[in-house]
């Protein structure tokens, strides 16, 4: 019986064996050639490559688009996850709030998903039209009074960074609405309901309720869009010239990691090491939060 | 005191029904702008806004292929590449879930939280060891390397084996075992089946991933025949369109209605299935 079942349980071998195979293949095999290429100054046009050391990054760090790339990248994340998170929030609080008793609730929920799902590439072109300056945008405000005349809103360096920012709070917020009311109606009722015999204000159940039996679900929102902010590319390449432009205020990452990919040369030795310092400070960051604060919550 | 309560109280629903409203205007009104205006022609729209369909929706297109943008193939292009890696992605994740769920093995928890961990990993940033990769083994240009890397989706793998715990009836399975089915086969004619919802959960978010995939595809794919709708969208920010702005719309419009319609099907599984994706344990 037992020999049976031994053998039985040696197939989960076989059912994981095309992932695993998969993940060498496709998954493992690139990163370690993404590494190993960061160290050469490969080309795509020219057969020779040659080992260089470290010359790529030390570059980088010298290059100050470099530098510009990553802070983009990060001011950008920050300013679209602060507000994404806090509205939701709000709204997650609003319409799971038993005595508000919000009419249509899924309807609105789905509603405000329905940007999440359209294609980014398609998204980055529409705000484009949207914004340039025969655009819709410009109409209305010149016609409402706003705007004395129509004027270049992608030229400026401001509005073009804080429309970058809008677009992906707008693609992103009604995703963050939908994990936030799960986790929050995962918690059990009772628990509020002693709180209020206890006299609690609804404050207080939030910060000493809500908040720490959300902390899991607000890991992995923060988790996820860190990874996913850290390779931002399709708004803010497709927004203006490809280039980061005006003046590199939206030149994220990744936007500079296919800059130097797809140069005259193709650079993919260098490419490569921007992709490699990407990859480990934001896999440092995730892993960091995600064990971080998730080991405390398994004492219990 | 009871009156004042349900004053404010109503107060605060007026004030959130009105803050609903504005973001509402504000989450529709460029996807409505979008599709309004693939209907209307390039001087309507220089009018002004519009919020009405116009009559010049078969124009817009005859401009578009008038100037070799063939937005039919591009759509049929993507639909092969989306269907395929939805197939792909749902049957191996399901393969690997159902692995994962059913047998007890050395190193089964170990690998499961190494999938975790894979969920946490910016993937995309190997692309060009990938691309170079791809180019030695001939797979550059070819949609073999847009499908084939989903054998191991692991943020696919983990919602199917948070599916699969809820659903597999190890009963079913024993009688199975008894009746002389082999493993493959019970997952095959036994599982499938009981997992359906949840593969189709898993399916559209695998579709619509892979339809709006434009990095890795821009990347990968280089002739024109073989470009997906969001390359294509890519190509109609050049100087050829400057001044068509239906044409413009209508493409845009082409890439982001399937989507709008898969949506009005199946919100109900896609807004369970980010739930799920998230509550852990």
């Amino acid at each position: 019986m037992n020999s049976k079942n031994f053998r039985k349980n040696y197939h989960g071998y076989l059912f994981i064996a095309p992932f695993v195979i998969g993940f060498l293949i496709f998954g493992l095999y690139p990163v370690y050639n993404t590494v190993a290429l960061s160290f050469t100054d490969s080309t795509l046009m020219g057969k020779e490559s040659n080992f260089i050391g470290l010359k790529n990054f030390a570059r980088l760090f010298a290059d100050d688009t470099f530098m510009t790339a990553i802070k983009n990248t990060w001011l950008i994340w920050i300013l679209n996850f602060i507000p994404q998170t806090g509205i939701a929030m709000l709204l997650s609080i609003w319409f799971t709030n038993a005595r508000l008793r919000i009419k249509s609730v899924g309807v609105w929920r789905a509603l405000f998903f329905l940007p999440n799902l359209l294609t980014p590439a398609a998204v980055a072109a529409l705000f484009f039209s949207l914004f340039s300056f025969y655009g819709p945008v410009n109409q209305f405000m010149v016609r409402a009074g706003f705007l004395p005349e129509a004027m270049q809103f992608l030229q400026d360096a401001t509005i073009t960074r804080s429309l970058v920012i809008f677009i992906q709070w707008w693609m992103w917020f009604g995703q963050t609405i939908i994990i936030l009311m799960a986790g929050m109606t995962a918690i059990p009722i009772p628990l509020y309901e002693a709180a209020m015999v206890d006299g609690a204000s609804s404050s207080q159940m939030f910060n000493r309720i809500t908040l720490p039996l959300l902390k899991p679900i607000l890991v992995y929102i923060f988790v996820t869009s860190l990874v996913g902010g850290m390779q931002m590319f399709d708004i803010p390449f497709l927004l203006t010239d490809g280039r980061g432009s005006p003046g590199s205020s939206i030149l994220t990452n990744n936007i500079l990691m296919y800059l130097k990919f797809s140069s005259s040369k193709g650079h993919i030795g260098a490419a490569s090491s921007v992709g490699v310092l990407v990859f480990i400070m934001t896999s440092v960051c995730a892993l960091a939060i995600f064990y971080f604060l998730r080991d405390k919550d398994k004492d219990k | 005191m009871n009156g004042n309560y349900k004053l404010s109280t109503n107060l605060l629903r007026i004030f959130i029904y009105i803050v609903l409203f504005v973001i509402l205007v504000i989450t529709i009104v460029p996807v409505w702008l979008l599709i309004v205006n693939a209907t209307r022609s390039t001087v309507e729209i220089q009018q002004g806004i519009g919020f009405f369909p116009s009559t010049h929706l078969i124009e817009n297109y005859g401009i578009l292929l008038g100037k070799g943008l063939n937005l039919s193939r591009g759509f049929f292009n993507s639909l092969f590449v989306a269907l395929t890696s939805t197939i792909v992605t749902v049957y191996f994740s399901l393969l690997t879930a159902y692995g994962l769920v059913v047998y007890d093995f050395k190193g089964k928890q170990a690998f499961y939280n190494f999938i975790v961990v894979l969920v946490m990993i910016p993937m995309q940033l190997s692309i060009i060891g990938f691309y170079q990769y791809m180019s030695r083994l001939g797979l550059t240009d070819n949609y073999a390397s847009l499908i084939l890397p989903l054998i191991a989706n692991a943020g696919a793998v983990f919602f199917g084996k948070q599916y699969l715990e809820a659903v597999v009836i190890q009963d079913l399975i024993d009688a199975a075992r008894i009746d002389g089915a082999s493993e493959l086969g019970i997952f095959h004619k036994i599982m499938m089946p009981l997992a359906v919802p949840g593969a189709v959960t898993m399916g559209i978010f695998a579709f619509v991933a892979s339809w709006n995939n434009f990095f890795n595809a821009f990347i990968m794919i280089s002739s024109i025949e073989k470009y997906t709708l969001p390359m294509l969208v890519q190509t109609l920010r050049g100087d050829v369109y400057r001044t068509e702005y239906g044409a413009i719309y209508l493409g845009l419009a082409i890439t982001v209605v399937p989507i709008i319609i898969i949506y009005a099907l199946f919100s109900r599984y896609i807004v369970s299935g980010i739930a799920m994706g998230s509550v852990k344990e």
